[in-house]
């Protein structure tokens, strides 16, 4: 079990590395943040001396191997738009979007997995076919789409909402709704595909035909089998807990980590780049992790293969 | 008689003392302005030394005040500001009066000494030997954040802004003079620039780092920070010992809101009284509610199409001639604006007074001079490149369309290739041809844009894409010279040759910048991206 959390671990951080290295060399050869930072109508020389400033000036090689050697010994460094520690930066956003994308979370499994289970139930019926439309609806209409169009009603025609901020909880109501269905949608499809082919395994045929309720043999045999492919889904989901509202915070003016990284990629501060991907590689590898062990703990076979593998 | 108990005398004295705040609470009943805006900041500071940007324009105006006044919404002419008067020692000094019992908002009155200050070396030129020995993601430590010091671009700008400061005297207390080390007939217009705003030595004095103190700096205006979260909101609360007289507004909220969408809809549910940035095809939507309006105005700025003479299809000078010729102006200013903006005469305006050349003109449309400008340059429609930033400028990406098939009907054979930042525009990898740009003039005189930004410091030149012997010699003769009828012949001069016998650019159309408001709400676009909420230009309805 060790030996295979260290694999584990050692996969992860390889994964860290490549990604910090591929998005530090696209970033860079793709800006400079001296020109993006000061605007382009600012004095040449005080370009010049934002470059000396902050080794802008140097050899992209250079700039990369002093990035790697101060991230090695714990400092992701500094916002070169006000100077401050970038981790510092980044932690004051997090907590806004947790505020947010935790109760879409929240949101996506108590709509998302009922609604696959009802549909994978009622087969072919007209439940299952509304189910599916509004679900397709669901995944298929971009977020920004569905967000404006939850603003134009609740906020611009009926004023019960506020279309953007973040002042108050009912600010966060609309960017909620917003990420909570589209999750959902894709939790339900998710969960109807694997309801359905646990339900024609002939172990659930043997539960029937032994005179089990339907009931038990749906919470005791079906949903059983059924997680695993739903729990790796909601693995990918607490991935993108802390930067997966990109487009609906830009949308809803929320000051979260999605919409600093889309002000720190437009800008090339690269700190903040970083840190905010180091972030949420760090999430998803923890995530990735939750799952391994939950497969274990869903599916009794797994645990013993595992054991047995050592 | 009733008997006072103890209970009945403690909830006396608690109402008794909650009474006052909430009666001055109760009292304030002026109202709350919030605006839509794409962005507050993009240094993410309030110091105007650092924050030179369009954007920034917009609030700072509310928190700071400069010695020299400029009426951006009425005639661009300088006003007293923080100096009631200021007159001509000689050719190198301004003598100014200051205002008497201007307070700042931390309490302080206004003194020569503040004036000092603001101009000096803590606040503007000092840590101008810095910028060595940073990294690429650890800025020198005495800098920003950790230091006192302003970080390097400060000075750099400050330099820029006021080439020949030598120093400023305290004459008197209330007397100041502004030195310089040559003649310069520009010094009250650069003093009346933002960079010089007026703030609070004892502010700075006690902020605990630069950047403390650039987030909240201590000004004069009718508004103080009273919130700045970077890249969210700035809260402005009421000044009531301003000088100009009682803000009429409790508080200015600036909520940044990026997506112009949002804006509108903001607007229209009524969370936002101002939305600013509104592209011209969204005025006829938004005024179709007879709620809201959109205030539109002209601002000190006009768009380009800038060229680099060293392509070899734009190395004759008739080709780009060719291609000023052959831009139908009006036709652009019709289609995209509404008719909103004008083609203005050439890179100029009327506020520069008496060096405002009134019969110059940007070149005529004229197809047949432009193919005749072709034949005569050998021009075989070879590929000319323009490098493009998508919607970078109000109606950009339709404008260049626009141009390109403007230019193709002439025979050029221009081929846009969009890029993604300024590093791209500017990269010298490949052959560099036509690319947007727009020039300001901040202060009334050409030196503030024709030769600043043309000129050998001047940014074209800079990035390599032009350049003009005689242009560059008579650059500094209007720099220095103090010569009015001179100056007014220089600068005729510099536009016959960056307009028509060698273009550096064409002039496409003056900027326009338009604002969506609550109709009921009194109010004024400035000629500026700066929104003026004093009283003079704000009442809300009775």
């Amino acid at each position: 079990m060790l030996r295979y959390f260290l694999s584990r671990l050692l996969r992860a951080v390889l994964t860290i590395v490549a990604v910090v290295t591929f998005a530090f060399v696209v970033l860079r050869l793709s800006g400079d943040p001296a020109l993006l930072i000061m605007s382009v109508d600012a004095p040449p020389e005080a370009v010049e001396a934002f470059r000396a400033a902050w080794g802008l000036d140097r050899p992209v090689w250079e700039q990369y191997l002093r990035y790697f050697v101060q991230v090695a010994q714990g400092n992701l460094g500094q916002s070169m738009r006000d100077g401050r520690p970038a981790l510092t930066v980044v932690m004051e956003r997090v907590p806004e979007t947790l505020a947010l994308t935790l109760p879409a979370f929240a949101m996506k499994l108590l709509i998302g997995i009922p609604a696959g289970i009802y549909a994978a139930l009622n087969r072919n019926r007209l439940a299952d076919r509304l189910t599916m439309v509004i679900s397709v609806a669901g995944f298929t209409v971009p977020s920004f789409v569905l967000a404006l169009i939850l603003v134009l009603i609740f906020a611009v025609n009926l004023g019960w909402l506020p279309s953007g901020g973040a002042e108050s909880w009912r600010h966060a109501i609309l960017p909620v709704i917003t990420l909570g269905l589209s999750g959902a949608a894709i939790l339900a499809r998710f969960t109807r595909s694997a309801m359905l082919e646990v339900l024609g395994q002939p172990y659930i045929r043997a539960a029937s035909a032994k005179g089990l309720p339907w009931r038990r043999v749906v919470t005791d045999h079906a949903l059983p089998n059924a997680a695993i492919p739903t729990v790796t889904i909601i693995g990918f989901m607490v991935g993108s807990l802390v930067a997966g509202a990109v487009v609906v915070e830009s949308v809803f003016s929320w000051p979260g980590v999605g919409r600093l990284l889309v002000v720190a990629v437009s800008n090339r501060d690269l700190a903040i780049v970083q840190t905010i991907l180091l972030l949420v590689a760090m999430t998803m590898v923890c995530a990735n992790l939750i799952v391994d062990m939950l497969y274990g703990w869903i599916d009794p076979r797994l645990r013993t293969a595992r054991a047995a593998g050592g | 008689m009733a008997r006072l108990t103890r209970r009945a005398a403690l909830s006396v004295t608690a109402a008794a003392a909650t009474l006052p705040r909430f009666a001055i609470a109760q009292s304030d009943q002026r109202p709350t302005v919030t605006v839509a805006v794409q962005k507050i900041a993009n240094s993410n500071t309030l110091e105007t030394a650092r924050e030179q940007s369009n954007v920034g324009s917009r609030t700072f105006n509310s928190y700071a005040e400069m010695l020299i006044d400029t009426d951006w919404i009425g005639d661009l002419s300088q006003r007293p500001g923080l100096a009631t008067a200021w007159r001509r020692i000689d050719d190198r000094t301004v003598e100014l009066d200051l205002r008497q019992d201007v307070k700042f908002h931390n309490g302080d009155t206004m003194s020569a000494e503040d004036v000092v200050f603001s101009f000096g070396p803590e606040r503007l030129f000092g840590g101008s030997d810095q910028g060595q020995g940073g990294t690429l993601f650890a800025a020198p430590t005495t800098t920003g954040a950790a230091g006192k010091a302003p970080p390097p671009e400060v000075p750099a700008v400050a330099r820029r802004t006021y080439p020949g400061l030598e120093r400023i005297e305290i004459v008197r207390e209330g007397v100041v003079r502004f030195v310089n080390r040559t003649p310069d007939v520009t010094l009250e217009g650069r003093i009346a620039r933002n960079v010089g705003v007026v703030l609070s030595r004892r502010g700075f004095a006690e902020a605990e780092s630069w950047l403390a103190w650039a987030r909240r700096p201590v000004g004069t205006g009718p508004y103080m920070v009273a919130e700045f979260r970077p890249d969210t909101s700035l809260t402005l609360a009421a000044f009531d010992d301003y000088w100009g007289g009682r803000p009429p507004a409790r508080q200015i909220r600036f909520l940044e809101v990026p997506e112009v969408a949002s804006r509108i809809n903001g607007l229209l549910s009524g969370e936002y009284d101002f939305a600013c940035d509104i592209p011209p095809d969204q005025i006829a939507p938004i005024e179709r509610n007879p709620r809201f309006e959109v205030a539109g105005s002209l601002i000190t700025n006009h768009r380009l199409t800038v060229f680099d003479k060293n392509h070899p299809q734009l190395a004759d000078p008739r080709v780009r001639r060719a291609m000023t010729h052959a831009i139908d102006r009006g036709a652009i200013v019709e289609a995209l604006w509404a008719g909103r903006t004008r083609v203005p005469k050439g890179l100029q305006w009327e506020y520069y007074g008496e060096l405002f050349q009134t019969d110059w003109d940007v070149p005529a449309f004229d197809q047949a001079e432009a193919r005749r400008l072709l034949r005569e340059a050998g021009y075989r429609g070879d590929p000319i490149p323009y490098r493009l930033l998508n919607n970078y400028y109000t109606n950009q990406n339709a404008t260049a369309q626009i141009l390109v098939e403007m230019w193709k009907a002439v025979g050029l054979n221009v081929q846009i290739e969009m890029r993604e930042n300024w590093q791209q525009i500017f990269d010298r990898n490949s052959p560099r041809g036509v690319r947007d740009w727009s020039n300001s003039a901040p202060f009334n005189d050409p030196v503030s844009s024709i030769t600043n930004q043309h000129g050998p410091r001047g940014q074209q030149q800079q990035v390599g894409e032009w350049t003009n012997d005689e242009f560059n010699r008579l650059s500094v003769e209007l720099e220095t010279s103090t010569d009015r009828a001179r100056r007014r012949a220089v600068f005729r001069r510099l536009l016959e040759i960056a307009e028509r016998e060698d273009p550096a650019y064409t002039v496409l159309h003056q900027t326009a910048t338009f604002t969506a408001k609550r109709k009921d709400i009194r109010w004024q676009a400035a000629q500026s991206f700066l929104m003026d909420f004093r009283a003079r230009n704000l009442a809300f309805p009775a």
